[in-house]
């Protein structure tokens, strides 16, 4: 059955190769929906733009979903075939029928690649845009000797309203945090998972058992006994001040609407929650919607179990794909019905790709030099395809591009100057984005 | 301030100047002597292109800033150089720019007339050689300029792989290797010698080709012209004998300072052939503290809003010196009052103040000392007992006894080796269990033992022999490289950072490449072998280390120390251990000063304690120096220490700001708040609401201050900054603070259960007393360790009989009123 399908998508691709190959043959790129709307969608960098990355960590693998490659050899190409989008001429796997149906709303680059194929290094690399140097210990929670990209969103643009600038879901990832930009721009962690049925954010609100009287008393209290606040301490105190701050900003978090309202995840209809998804793929993508409604600027989704050593096609068709397609699918289509995606820049990718020559146990390992990453809203062109790998995905064929381009064209959305320089506390001055990165302008043609 | 410069024509006394511009001053300091001066007021300009910043000041010249003045002296000086009018009298010879700086037109001799309001001062100015054709050395004359518009530096072109293809050595420490860079590489376009102007140097830099790094340097400015003049005489690197940068002068080098007040600096380099020349415009310039005072990239120093010292460090060509302001308070003291001393701290501390115009805040009480000195020295809250006892206690001696009780506490030695378990690198995951655990044990008995420092850093650097008998020689373990193990006995034990030198010229210190790895051959010896009875470690053989650039050898030596001829014979760590436990080893002793200092005050005399440079100076040298004489004297004994900074009434002085020391946090006039480490402040949790708390691996009872294992899981230790230990820095025990360390205090279940224990101290408090006014005083006493005031005590029987009225449990009101102080400030801080 899956041959005849082959033949049939095969003889697809083969036609649709005249045009899309020979563009990418010659590193250009082709956008169809930019083409047939007449006119180049205006490319919007401003500062109230906001991004949700979700990080597949483990690592995605782009052979097998946004770069197939049908005419590679056997142990290449593996058992999953190409279906046609809602762009023409763009394929994406099988197992991603919805996304083929939301292909008109995100962009793949193709010839994006790094030169590290250990998780922590990668994760590391594409979550700061830097590659991490000596020292490095990717054990460590947080491990970031660079700020990572929503920790310079936090710094640099602030929050926008009672809720925090930038939010984990549903963990931190360990390369997620500020460095030296220190704790203000560091993440708010959910820690926990809003896919369980009785999702709550921990320590958002007082225990069970005081109830919002009893909380009142309390706090009402504190503002009597902490004669410090009262007096010159907290004023004049750098530390206390800060903590005074953040005392401050926690009652808000606890007693804004718009907290409350963003992280009730359960006032959400049943009918869009089935359609995310009842994992936590599903429900964190929502919830980074809902957080970004409120007005968070930066959501990182951290969503393990990607690094299929093992069995890759049974885990990714019967397990992993179904999540993303519902999830990612759903959260393109919900943040374009509310108006949300011009100024919500999505990012999907895992740390790398992984090997295009499948291994003994039918997985696939690590594979730093070539993956493809998907990206839409923020200014991006939809149904973009940036670039494209080799004949077996090994390497891009066109202009590469890196974790810094990545950086670049991130904070080129949000309207963050990228050579902007902070120092870190040995006194060494450090880009925003790292010298080399150039922003990847075919994404905003 | 530009104030004077608006006072029309009119007789202008340069008295009534100091009185408008000095703004606060009172009348009896007008009567200071004050004078405008113009520096220099003789000239030489020599040979082609050399320029003079010239420097109009006004006001009380700062006399030896150590030394002990007299009376009130309130006297600022203040520059003039950006308000001053100049003109050359005789334009043919020299010439002079709106804001002071003197070029040379023809030799022979003119002049310049500097004017201020009415004063008038002529400078002299001799312009010799201006004719000569101009000689170039690439490393004299070009590498600075791309130092000064950061061509070099590690974000551009200095970075290990260059920058778009070009790459140039990191701050030009590679002459030679930035010459072939840019004569050589690059297909030859980046210089075209038979059409320099359209040489990639040029263009690039000036704009006229698209340069990621946009316009450096502006076409047809003195500093274009040297390139492109360079280029036109065919590029030349220079003679090995070429004179070469021997040091630099900053001007002034050190001032009283108005705050807000603006001064300009000027570098004066001396080379080895004895010439002078201004390099302001070429060097770069950096401040220790940009909220007293900000520098710009022309050496023009802006002063904030704040009391206190600044220092501003001019580097060029890798010589570097400071300018130090010190600014007194605007709101100036009429008189300073004689203040009580316990000992030589305070002599020295209210010497720095009465130059600030700083008034100290009055002494703590009784309670506050106690809560204090007993999270400082162990880390850990008294009991409530303990707080009666020693708040009802009439010794006089109380504070001294109670400073002595506490160093000889168990508790001592496990908060300090936690301390220090930090900085040597106790780290389980990389050390193993049973290592980490003997390292660890090694560094609690040397505090438990009271060893003198100098004998803790002598056995830990060289040690030798079995690992099972010498456990500190794991250190060895912990940091593998021989030239990390120099980096970070340098941070920990002399609190200098080195590791810039690894690769290229500290851009911020005297230290050299061969300083970094005259360092690193003292290690390089050391080794593990594993033999029947285990490992044991030994120095052997005879390695060599080479200079990374230049590849001569480098023999081991110890920083600021001459390099010998050849290695030290044997154990080349001997040889190190003995210089850096010398009595004469200031870098020793101010380094444990320091860091035990910053320990109880809150704020290191050097900030950040691990970062001693020439450009980063003690806020109060005297008294850095005075610590570390004391500990010398003691034979480093830390006990002894503690207890002179503890006698202190620096130490002493309560929380509460005045007026004049409101904006200070800089010079110990008031006590500083300080964040509790997140193990002091678990145990503190865990002793006030008498619940212990249970971690992984060890018996119930155990306090966080006690694990030597910094990965042991658990959350609230992780929330709250327990340090990873990866590196020699203090720093990394993170002193921030976040929302959801707040959260979690606020409305954890964790800490609601310890506080609602039915087993737990508050629960069994309500059982045991029916009396409310009782059971108040107690939880005062446990949370906060003082009785509270009156109003205080009030406030919460009130709430108690509101929670009665409200059918709501006794139980529940003591509860509610624990939780109120476990969240204050008050608690969460040492005070």
């Amino acid at each position: 059955m899956s041959g005849q399908q082959r033949t049939f998508c095969d003889g697809l691709s083969r036609r649709d190769a005249l045009s899309i190959g020979s563009a990418s043959l010659f590193g250009t790129t082709y956008s169809l929906s930019s083409i047939l709307a007449g006119e180049a969608k205006q490319a919007t960098p401003s500062s109230d733009n906001s991004l949700i990355i979700l990080f597949l960590a483990g690592g995605l693998s782009t052979i097998d979903t946004w770069d197939m490659k049908p005419n590679a050899p056997k142990e290449f190409r593996g058992p999953f075939n190409p279906i046609a989008t809602n762009v023409s001429g763009v394929q994406l796997c099988e197992h991603l029928p919805k996304l083929a149906g939301q292909m008109d709303k995100f962009a793949v680059v193709r010839s994006f690649g790094h030169r590290n194929s250990g998780h922590g290094v990668a994760d590391h690399y594409m979550l700061t845009g830097y590659l991490p140097g000596a020292g490095f210990n990717s054990g460590l929670k947080p491990n970031n000797q660079r700020p990572s990209h929503g920790s310079v969103i936090a710094h640099e643009l602030g929050a926008r309203g009672p809720v925090p600038p930038y939010v984990c879901v549903p963990t931190m990832h360990n390369s997620g945090s500020s460095s030296y930009l220190g704790s203000t721009a560091a993440p708010f962690v959910v820690e926990s998972d809003p896919a369980l049925p009785n999702f709550a954010v921990p320590d958002l609100a007082p225990p069970l058992s005081i109830d919002a009287n009893r909380f009142g008393s309390r706090r009402s209290l504190l503002a009597t006994v902490d004669r410090f606040q009262k007096r010159g301490e907290a004023k004049f105190n750098a530390k206390a001040r800060t903590v005074s701050t953040f005392k401050q900003q926690a009652f808000d978090l606890m007693t804004s609407k718009e907290t409350k309202q963003a992280f009730d995840i359960h006032s959400e209809s049943d009918k869009l929650r089935d359609k995310y998804g009842r994992n936590t793929l599903g429900q964190s993508c929502l919830m980074a919607r809902r957080l970004v409604e409120a007005g968070v600027r930066c959501v990182l989704i951290n969503h393990a179990n990607w690094d299929t050593h093992y069995n890759n096609f049974h885990v990714l068709e019967n397990d992993l794909l179904h999540l993303l397609d519902g999830g990612m699918s759903t959260l393109l289509e919900d943040l374009d019905d509310r108006g949300m995606l011009d100024k919500t820049m999505v990012l999907v990718t895992g740390e790398f790709g992984r090997t295009p020559r499948i291994n003994n146990l039918v997985g696939r390992d690590h594979w730093g030099p070539s993956s493809a990453i998907a990206m839409a809203g923020g200014g991006i062109t939809g149904g973009t395809i940036v670039g494209a790998s080799n004949e077996r995905a090994e390497r891009p064929a066109t202009k590469p591009y890196r974790p810094a381009d990545l950086s670049a064209t991130i904070f080129h959305s949000l309207g963050i100057d990228p050579k902007k320089e902070f120092e870190t506390p040995e006194g060494r001055p450090i880009p925003i984005v790292p010298s080399d990165g150039e922003v990847i302008e075919e994404l905003f043609a | 301030m530009s104030i004077c410069l608006r006072i029309p024509g009119a007789a202008v006394s340069t008295v009534l100047l100091l009185g408008l511009v000095g703004g606060g001053l009172q009348a009896a300091d007008v009567e200071t002597k004050t004078s405008v001066r113009v520096s220099p007021t003789d000239v030489l300009l020599s040979g082609p292109d050399a320029v003079h910043r010239l420097l109009v000041t006004a006001g009380n010249k700062t006399g030896n800033k150590t030394g002990n003045k007299t009376g009130n002296e309130t006297g600022t000086e203040r520059d003039l150089t950006r308000d001053a009018r100049y003109r050359s009298l005789t334009p043919r010879i020299v010439e002079v720019t709106p804001t002071g700086v003197v070029h040379g037109v023809a030799d022979g001799q003119g002049s310049i007339e500097v004017r201020i309001g009415n004063h008038v001062q002529l400078v002299t100015v001799r312009v010799h050689g201006s004719a000569r054709r101009r000689t170039y050395n690439f490393e004299r004359d070009i590498v600075p300029l791309l130092s000064r518009f950061a061509c070099n530096t590690s974000g551009c072109h200095g970075k290990a792989e260059g920058q778009n293809g070009f790459k140039l050595s990191v701050f030009g420490f590679d002459p030679m290797a930035d010459y072939v860079a840019l004569t050589r590489e690059g297909r030859g376009r980046r210089i075209v010698p038979s059409l320099p102007a359209s040489s990639l140097l040029l263009t690039k830099a000036s704009g006229g080709v698209p340069h990621g790094g946009g316009v450096r340097i502006r076409r047809g400015s003195g500093d274009y012209r040297t390139l492109h003049d360079w280029i036109v005489q065919g590029m030349p690197f220079g003679e090995s004998d070429d004179p070469k940068v021997v040091s630099i002068r900053l001007t002034p080098t050190e001032r009283q300072v108005d705050m807000k007040s603006r001064h300009q600096l000027r570098v004066v380099a001396t080379f080895s052939d004895g010439r002078t020349a201004d390099v302001t415009g070429h060097a770069k310039f950096q401040s220790n503290n940009d909220g007293l005072g900000n520098v710009d990239e022309f050496g023009l120093v802006t002063m904030g809003e704040s009391p206190g010292e600044v220092a501003v460090m001019a580097n060029y060509m890798g010589a570097v010196a400071v300018f130090q302001a010190l600014i007194p308070s605007d709101q100036r003291l009429k008189e300073f009052p004689s203040l009580p001393e316990a000992n030589f701290v305070d002599k020295l501390v209210h010497q720095k103040l009465k130059k600030l115009h700083i008034l100290p805040s009055g002494q703590t009480d009784d309670a506050t000392f106690l809560r204090r000195v007993s999270l400082d020295i162990i880390g850990r809250l008294p009991t409530p007992g303990e707080s009666r006892d020693f708040l009802e206690s009439q010794d006089k001696d109380r504070r001294k006894k109670l400073v002595n009780h506490l160093l000889s506490r168990p508790e001592y030695a496990d908060y300090w080796a936690l301390k220090w378990a930090d900085l040597l690198r106790v780290d389980r995951l990389k050390l193993g269990h049973k290592n980490a655990y003997t390292y660890y044990r090694w560094i609690r008995d040397r505090f438990s033992a009271n060893t003198p420092m100098d004998r803790f850093a002598r056995e830990l650097v060289t040690a030798t022999g079995p690992v099972r008998e010498n456990p500190q020689s794991i250190f060895y373990n912990a940091i593998g490289k021989p030239g990390d193990r120099a980096s970070v006995v340098s941070q920990v034990f002399l609190g200098m950072r080195i590791e810039c030198a690894q690769c290229h010229h500290h851009p911020y210190d005297r230290w050299s490449q061969t300083d970094y790895w005259g360092m690193q051959a003292f290690f390089t010896q050391v080794g593990f072998k594993t033999g029947p009875t285990g490992s044991s470690i030994r120095a052997s053989g005879n390695p060599t280390t080479k200079h990374p650039r230049t590849g001569e050898p480098v023999f081991a030596h110890a920083l600021a120390t001459k390099m010998p001829p050849a290695h030290p014979e044997g154990d080349r760590r001997r040889v190190l251990a003995d210089w850096m436990t010398s009595p004469d080893n200031r870098f020793f002793a101010r380094n444990l000063a320091n860091r035990t200092w910053a320990h109880f005050m809150g704020r290191g005399l050097v900030e950040p304690v691990d970062d001693v440079r020439l450009t980063n100076p003690p806020s109060n040298p005297e008294l850095l120096d005075a610590l570390a004489d004391h500990l010398v004297a003691s034979k480093f004994d830390i006990h002894a220490l503690i207890g002179v900074i503890t006698a202190s009434r620096a130490y002493s002085r309560s929380t509460e700001s005045n007026a004049t020391n409101e904006r200070d946090e800089q010079n110990y006039s008031r006590y500083l708040l300080k964040r509790l480490d997140a193990e002091v402040l678990l145990d503190a949790i865990t002793d006030a609401t008498g619940v212990p708390e249970k971690f992984h691996g060890t018996p119930i009872g155990y306090r966080a201050v006690q694990l030597w294992d910094s990965q042991v899981p658990h959350y609230f230790l992780k929330l709250f900054g327990r340090p990873y230990r990866v590196s020699a820095c203090a720093c990394e025990r993170a002193g921030e603070p976040t929302v959801g360390q707040i959260l979690h205090v606020m409305n954890s279940p964790q800490i609601q259960k310890k506080i609602a224990h039915a087993g737990g101290r508050i629960a069994k408090l309500v059982r045991e007393s029916t009396d409310d006014d009782y059971v108040i005083e107690e939880l005062y006493l446990t949370f906060f360790n003082r009785f509270p005031e009156t109003s205080e005590r009030q406030v919460a029987l009130a709430h108690f009989q509101k929670a009665v009225a409200e059918k709501r449990s006794r139980a529940q009101a003591a509860e509610d009123l624990a939780w109120s102080m476990l969240n204050s400030l008050e608690f969460l801080f040492n005070h």
